[in-house]
This record gives C-alpha cells, structure tokens and sequence, in this order.
C-alpha cells in the first residue's frame, strides 16, 4: 500500500456508545480516490459521510480496516502530522474553524504549526489569498466577512499547507446561492489548474454537478458510484430520496422518450447549445 | 452592542497609539509598582495629573473616561470614609462616637489616587493599543517563561481564540435574546429578579452553543497539525523604535526617583 492516492480498504467504523446491537457508522468500505480527480460524496443524513470525511485525516480512527493517504496510515501516530498536511479540510460552519483574530494569522496558523520560517509562511499566505481571491481581505478580521467569504478563508489556510487533497464537508451548506457558487468556481479552477484532488459532501445536488465521479452512501456501505450521468440515470436513486440536478432530470426526460444526449453534455448551458445544433 | 465601550481600542494616531505594545505594558506596570511601593501623596497627585496629559495629548474621549470613574465612586467614597474612622490620629470631627482623623484622610486621599492612577493607566493601555498588539506584546514579554516549562504558547493561543470569538458571541447573543423575547421573555421587567431570571434564558442556550463550538475548532485546530508554537507572524511585526526608546528613558528616570524618594522618606 505505498504511492499516489487515498485508499479504503475494509474500512468498518463503530461509534462507541452505539456500537451494540445499531448498525454502524460505515460498513466495510473500500475504495479509491486517485490523484486529479474531483469527486462527489452524498447520501441522506446518517449515512456516514461526515464520518469518511474525518477518517481521511485521522481525526478518526478505522474500527476495523484501513485507510492509506499516499501509503501512510492514518492510525500510525508518527505519520499524523504529514497525513494532515496531505488532506486539507474545510468543515460546514464557517464560524467554527476560523482560529485567529486576522485572515493573515488564520492562514499563516498552518504553516506556523509545520514550523517554516516566516519568509515561506508570508509567501504562502500571498499565494493563498491570490488563490482565494481574498487579496483585499488580509487584514480584516474574519466576524466582518460574509459566509462565502469566511469559507474562502478556511479554503486558503487549507492550501497554505500545500496539501494533495482536499476534503470539503458540507462547504456550501451555510451559504447563500451567490456565496456556493463563487466556493464551488474557486474549485473547479483548483481542480483544473492546480491539480488539487477534491473530495466534496453535500446535500445540493448542484454542488456535485462538476464532479469526475460521485459516489453514493446509504446506512454506511457505499451504494451506487459512477459519473454523475450514470450515477443519476440509475432508478435506484429514486428510492434514497435524494434530488437530482435540473440538467440530468432533463437528459433523463429526453432519453427517456428516445432523443439521445451525448455523454459531454454536463450544464443547462450545455444542454442547451446541443440542442440547438439538432434542431 | 452598539456605541463607545469604556476600555475598548479607539484607532488614533498619537504618539501613545503608536508606541510599541510592549514599551506600554512595561510603562503600565512600572506606574502599578510605583502606585502600590510609594506612600507620597504629592507623588501620586503627580501620576494623576501625567494620567490625565496622557489622556488628552492621545486625543481620548476623556468625558467617556469620567463617567467610567464616576462609576466607580462609592468604591472611592468608602475607602475614604473607611479609612478616615478606622485609622487612629488627630480628632478633626466627630460623628457619634467615631471620629474622623487627619492621617485617615489623608491616607484615604493617597489609596484614593493609588486606585484611580491604576484605572487611568489600565484604561490608557486598552483604549490605545488593538487587542492583536496587546496579546503580541503580552506574548513577547512572556517568552522568557518558556525556559521555566512553562506553555506560553497555549495560553496567547486562548487569548487569541478569544478575541476571535467574543463579537461572534455578541452576535449568538443578541439573536438567542430575540428569539427569546419573541416568545415573551421579560428582559425590560422592572421587577430585577423577573429580569435576572430571563437572562438565564439567554445564557443557558450561549453556553451550549459555545460547547459545540469548541468541539468543532477542535477539530478545525487538529486538522491543521496544531501544536503550540510561537506566532512567529505576529510577533514579527512587534518593532522597537528609537521613539519607544525616548518614551521609555524618561519614564523609567521619573518613577524610578519617585520610588526612590518614597523609600527613602
């Protein structure tokens, strides 16, 4: 279990106080995220998406199984410190995991506890503030920003630990639309231009819309995996109650009644642009 | 929350404003030594009056420090009375069997001007320098501590998460407190014990939030490798100055020869 990537094998998570006689957290998980690639994590409430989320950085640990960032082992006390510098993480509440009194502190707090000298910790919060588009914020105290603004932070002192991965818990969940939509931008250009493998959770089916791959929890085992066209086409979704975005409800209307959509079509606006050339 | 607080950083530009953090706590804590060691009044009325230029020449709302002290004035009053009776000396009236003494008054006046000098200072120091400067200079005078074992660093990191999270308290605060008067809770009773009790409503939810809170930046601090560490950034900025220099000479030469004299009397 050594090189590139996250890797679950048989990952089986109980929580102590529900572990008699309750299903648990998650069941028997394996799977793999390779490296560039963006992926989807979604199911109901319970299902255990949170609770993969925290496996990823050791801020859990596996009841049985294992998980390996890049063949480190997250349960093996020595490695912590890198498995967390490699997995990035941003958590629901944008309030509840801004540290420091100044954006600058907030995103100098990681590299600080790495121990780099200033001159690098100053580069870095240069690079992650351009990143984030939050160049005019570096003094500003994080209580005067918006919601989507304080979550660009807390995506900003994630990247200023370089990290491989990056692991988004319901990101989006405590923004307003204008807000979700400058987050989810600011990833796919991470995604597309740094390279940077994501891993996003989420309840809005639109927040997962740009994903490589998305993969479907259901009372902790993984339910359904695939791109998001065939993920959404399978009838099975129906049964977990969970939304499908506007522009696959629409593939799925016209397939249904037989006009055929090409596998690239991934927006409305894609939607659209086909179907005005057919006719 | 709104309007001037007594206490809380007003932006300026004096030369106070502008001193190095640190060169204030040092200045603030060489007056509480030499308020608490000297026992001359004359000494002490100076301090007061050094106060009170410090005040305005830093452009202070010095009628918002006023009514701050003129809060405190039955504390003032009762040291006075208190000592005036209690200490034995030279009859100047009597009231009843008690009389009032010379020395007592006296040495009412002197703790009188020890516990104003010591609010004026304090006042001076939060009311000019961010809460930021504050806790780099505080951290920094501290350092030394750490060759004693003893985590520094942890406790500027409390300090810090504290100054993040009081307005973001504040806020949590005023909206438990609307949903609490929307469902009829009585925070402007004129009955005080109605008044106290409603508050609790307030309380009790504040506290279970911050709970939750704590467990969630725990997790945030966790997942960036927290360790405790100086905050080398912050630090970085603290800069001595020739003018923190000026600043300091005169200072430490004046109380310092107060402190002497008072000795030595």
């Amino acid at each position: 279990m050594t090189g590139q990537g996250i890797e679950f094998v048989n990952v089986t998570k109980h929580y102590k106080d529900s572990s008699q006689g309750k299903t648990p957290a998650l069941q028997d998980i394996s799977l793999s995220i390779t490296k560039g690639e963006y992926v989807g994590l979604l199911g109901m409430n319970g299902s255990g998406k949170s609770t993969l989320a925290k496996l990823l950085n050791g801020l859990l640990k596996p009841t049985d199984g294992k998980v390996y960032i890049n063949g480190l082992d997250t349960t093996n006390i020595e490695q912590l410190s890198e498995v967390r510098r490699l997995v990035g993480m941003v958590f629901q509440n944008p309030d509840n995991q801004l540290i420091s009194p100044v954006i600058e502190e907030e995103i100098a707090f990681g590299p600080e506890n790495l121990g780099l000298p200033i001159s690098e910790i100053n580069r870095r919060i240069n690079w992650a503030l351009q990143v984030c588009g939050l160049e005019d914020k570096r003094y500003h105290a994080p209580h005067l920003l918006s919601g989507g603004q304080k979550q660009r932070v807390a995506l900003a002192s994630a990247l200023a630990m370089l990290p491989e991965y990056l692991v988004l818990d319901e990101p989006t969940s405590m923004l307003d639309p204008a807000g979700r939509k400058e987050l989810l931008a600011h990833l796919r250009v991470l995604n597309k231009e740094e390279d940077m493998t994501i891993l996003i959770i989420s309840h809005n089916p639109e927040d997962l819309v740009q994903a490589d791959r998305l993969i479907v929890l259901d009372h902790g085992s993984i339910f359904l995996q695939g791109t998001p066209r065939e993920v959404y086409a399978n009838a099975k979704m129906a049964e977990l109650g969970l939304d499908t975005p506007a522009v696959y409800q629409l593939i799925n209307q016209l397939e249904s009644n037989g006009y055929p959509v090409p596998e690239n079509v991934k927006s409305v606006r894609e939607l659209v642009d086909y179907l005005c050339l057919q006719l | 929350m709104t309007g001037m607080k007594l206490g809380q950083y007003v932006y300026g530009n004096s030369l106070l404003h502008l001193l190095d953090p640190r060169t204030k706590i040092l200045s603030c804590l060489l007056v509480i030594f030499s308020v608490i060691i000297t026992n001359n009044l004359y000494f002490l009325l100076f301090l007061v009056v050094l106060m009170a230029a410090a005040i305005i020449s830093s452009g202070l709302s010095y009628q918002l420090i006023l009514s701050g002290l003129l809060k405190l004035r039955y504390l003032l009053l009762f040291t006075l009375v208190f000592q005036g009776f209690l200490t034995p000396g030279e009859t100047v009236f009597m009231v009843g069997k008690l009389s009032m003494t010379r020395e007592g008054l006296i040495l009412g006046l002197i703790n009188i001007s020890r516990l104003v000098i010591l609010f004026l200072g304090s006042m001076i120091l939060l009311m000019t320098t961010s809460a930021l400067k504050l806790s780099a200079g505080i951290e920094c005078l501290l350092l030394p501590l750490r060759k004693l074992h003893i985590p520094i660093h942890n406790y500027t990191t409390i300090l810090s998460i504290s100054f993040r999270f009081l307005p973001t308290l504040f806020e949590e605060a005023t909206i438990i407190k609307n949903a609490q008067k929307s469902r009829g809770a009585q925070f402007d009773s004129s009955n005080i014990v109605v008044r106290i009790k409603s508050y609790t409503a307030i309380l009790i939810p504040l506290f279970e939030a911050s709970l939750v809170r704590a467990a969630d930046l725990g997790e945030a601090m966790d997942s960036r490798c927290f360790t405790s560490h100086p905050n080398q950034l912050r630090l970085n900025r603290l800069q001595i100055k020739r003018r923190d220099i000026l600043f300091l000479i005169p200072m430490t030469a004046i109380l310092g020869a107060g402190i002497t004299i008072s000795i030595l009397l």
